[in-house]
């Protein structure tokens, strides 16, 4: 009765895998297959991730996501570090509405802060472009650093930074020395994080792209007006790919925080 | 302490300087730069290095999905472009908003080699301000193993024999505008009896419809899911590059074509050199290379004899002139759009 039990849950806990990663692993798949349509499977090639790297237009789209995603997640995890540091030192007034709001953009349909930033945007006559795209990027990706970087200052506690400071350290040294290579991991996290979601990022950089700043999803989407080639699954799987190591390594650097953060305790 | 500082200050100039570069390079110096939104794989690459070289000119390609999607773009004002590529339709809608430059024709000198057909389109009769630059007829495709007897009119999607095969474009207008001419009236008509009799005439098709779904007609067709559709000329030539049974026919009583344009979006900076690249795209020799490259149907007169025998000899892609002046645009119907979009979600929603 128990076995048959624990079967049939680990039976459902498969196939609730299967739900989830079934269509990724067919577009994975796909990318492999000779023919150009997904339709049959007639043999096995890489030629699409080759054409991919002949194609000056992906090659392009690829820089943008790369540059835009680096200078926005960098801007990002400074802003969100120091914007958690004053949060947690300074009790300033109404400081849990100012958390709430700080947090509200992730729970913000993005279709909402796309179309915001847009009239923004173009009332203030900001034209279109990289800097638009880097300016949202910073806005969306912020409040999760902020929140990877609260719960890794939550768990520290107050207890060095005063030790430090009963020993005689200014501020800024307390803030060099100890509160920042302790949360360096956290920050790590924040920022790993920040670029995946900027590489991810379609909703909002639909509404606020210009000239010369067309991201890699908008390219797929764009291609895809052309019907499902295997050169947009190839491209696709590329951008799991890389996803899915960036929030691994992300991931690793969360754990080896808490890891450090018992040893210290 | 100090390294620290140093490393803090190294950082912060490097974010700067890259976000410098990334700022100023739509702002390089001596060098021009034309910014085009447009479809993606639109163009030849080579074409576009080649123009690049010739006219000193950096050229940055955007890409939409939709024409709607181009439209809020172009009208929140900001966007930057020199050269968009509306359809037909949109090309109509963005005239009466004030949306398009007209184009300056003394620097379009090979203007005049396209065919004539496209000289005067019903949504901007004289050229002002769009010229054709790729084009298609929704045309009959049908699996010769399946589908026996030649096709030469829409009656025959309506053939018992294709039961739950037949495939149509997701498309209120260019399937009710199939119905109207397969009744012998306008695809665009605000003519309510003649739409009510088309209606009721395309309600009979539906149970031979397998699906109307635009997006993966090819897909259907080539896996030989659907044996016989309304497909657009440039799609059905992509389909039998797949799969060779599949052919293509525009039948007797006329059938729609379609157009994407070029057309310069109001305010745009760099006006000139969207005009010498449309030039350049209409010189015969370049737009045998561009269109032998992207597949389409090339709407340049002068370059036909240019082409290559396999470019030539494709019926789908190499259009009779005949079959080119007997297609029909699909044109703005005004309020009568309401009565389309009601029959098209009675007859979609009752299946």
């Amino acid at each position: 009765m128990k076995t048959l039990r624990r079967n049939a849950l680990s039976g459902y806990s498969w196939l609730m895998l299967v739900f989830l990663y079934l269509p990724i692993l067919i577009l994975v798949l796909y990318s492999f297959n000779d023919s150009r349509i997904n339709a049959t499977w007639t043999g096995f090639t890489w030629k699409w991730y080759v054409s991919l790297f002949e194609n000056r237009q992906v090659m392009q789209a690829l820089m943008n996501s790369m540059t835009i995603g680096v200078i926005s997640s960098v801007i990002a995890t400074v802003l969100g570090t120091a914007a958690a540091l004053a949060v947690k030192h300074y009790s300033i007034r109404w400081s849990n509405i100012f958390n709430g709001l700080m947090y509200l953009p992730i729970v913000i349909p993005e279709i909402m802060m796309g179309l915001a930033m847009l009239v923004l945007f173009s009332q203030v006559q900001m034209e279109l472009g990289k800097v638009t795209l880097i300016l949202a990027h910073v806005t969306f990706s912020m409040p999760y650093v902020m929140v990877i970087i609260s719960g890794r200052l939550a768990d520290m506690g107050k207890e060095l930074e005063e030790a430090s400071q009963d020993l005689g350290a200014t501020p800024w040294e307390t803030l060099r020395y100890v509160t920042l290579p302790l949360i360096m991991p956290g920050i790590i996290a924040g920022f790993l994080m920040a670029f995946t979601l900027s590489l991810d990022d379609f909703i909002i950089s639909f509404f606020v792209a210009g000239p010369n700043s067309t991201t890699l999803p908008l390219y797929i989407y764009g291609l895809v007006k052309r019907g499902v080639s295997p050169e947009v699954n190839a491209l696709s799987t590329l951008l799991i790919v890389s996803t899915v190591l960036l929030v691994v390594v992300a991931e690793i650097f969360r754990r080896k925080d808490s890891k450090n953060n018992q040893s210290i305790f | 302490m100090k390294r620290f500082k140093s490393l803090m200050i190294g950082a912060l100039t490097a974010v700067l300087a890259v976000t410098a570069v990334g700022c100023s390079s739509s702002s390089e110096q001596e060098q021009q730069v034309l910014n085009i939104y447009s479809w993606a794989d639109n163009f030849d690459q080579d074409v576009i290095k080649d123009f690049e070289q010739k006219f000193n000119v950096k050229v940055n390609y955007d890409v939409y999905g939709s024409n709607e999607e181009m439209l809020a773009k172009v009208q929140a004002g900001a966007s930057g472009y020199d050269l968009i590529q509306p359809s037909d339709y949109m090309v109509g809608t963005m005239i009466q908003l004030g949306l398009l430059e007209e184009l300056n024709k003394a620097n379009i000198p090979n203007m005049g080699n396209i065919v004539s057909t496209f000289k005067t389109p019903p949504y901007d009769k004289e050229n002002k301000y769009s010229l054709v630059y790729t084009w298609g007829i929704t045309g009959i495709a049908y699996n010769k193993k399946y589908v026996k007897e030649t096709p030469t009119s829409w009656n025959d999607l309506w053939n018992e024999a294709y039961k739950g095969r037949v495939i149509m474009l997701n498309d209120p207008r260019e399937v009710m505008g199939m119905a109207l001419i397969k009744n012998g009236f306008s695809n665009s008509t605000t003519n309510t009896k003649e739409l009510e009799k088309s209606f009721a005439d395309l309600k009979k098709v539906v149970p031979n419809v397998v699906a109307f779904d635009t997006d993966n007609i090819k897909q259907k067709m080539i896996a030989e899911e659907a044996w016989i559709g309304t497909v657009w000329s440039g799609d059905a030539a992509f389909i039998h590059a797949q799969n060779p049974d599949v052919e293509y026919v525009i039948p007797k009583e006329g059938a729609t074509i379609w157009a994407d344009t070029l057309a310069i979006p109001k305010g745009a900076k760099n006006k000139e050199m969207a005009e010498k690249f449309i030039n350049y795209l209409m010189d015969p020799e370049v737009s045998v290379k561009n269109y032998e490259s992207i597949g389409y149907s090339n709407p340049n007169e002068k370059a036909y004899p240019l082409h290559s025998e396999e470019y030539r000899s494709n019926k789908m892609v190499f259009l009779d002139t005949a079959d080119i002046a007997r297609a029909e645009w699909l044109v703005d119907v005004g309020e009568t759009l309401q009565q389309y979009d009601r029959y098209w979600t009675e007859m979609k929603s009752g299946r």
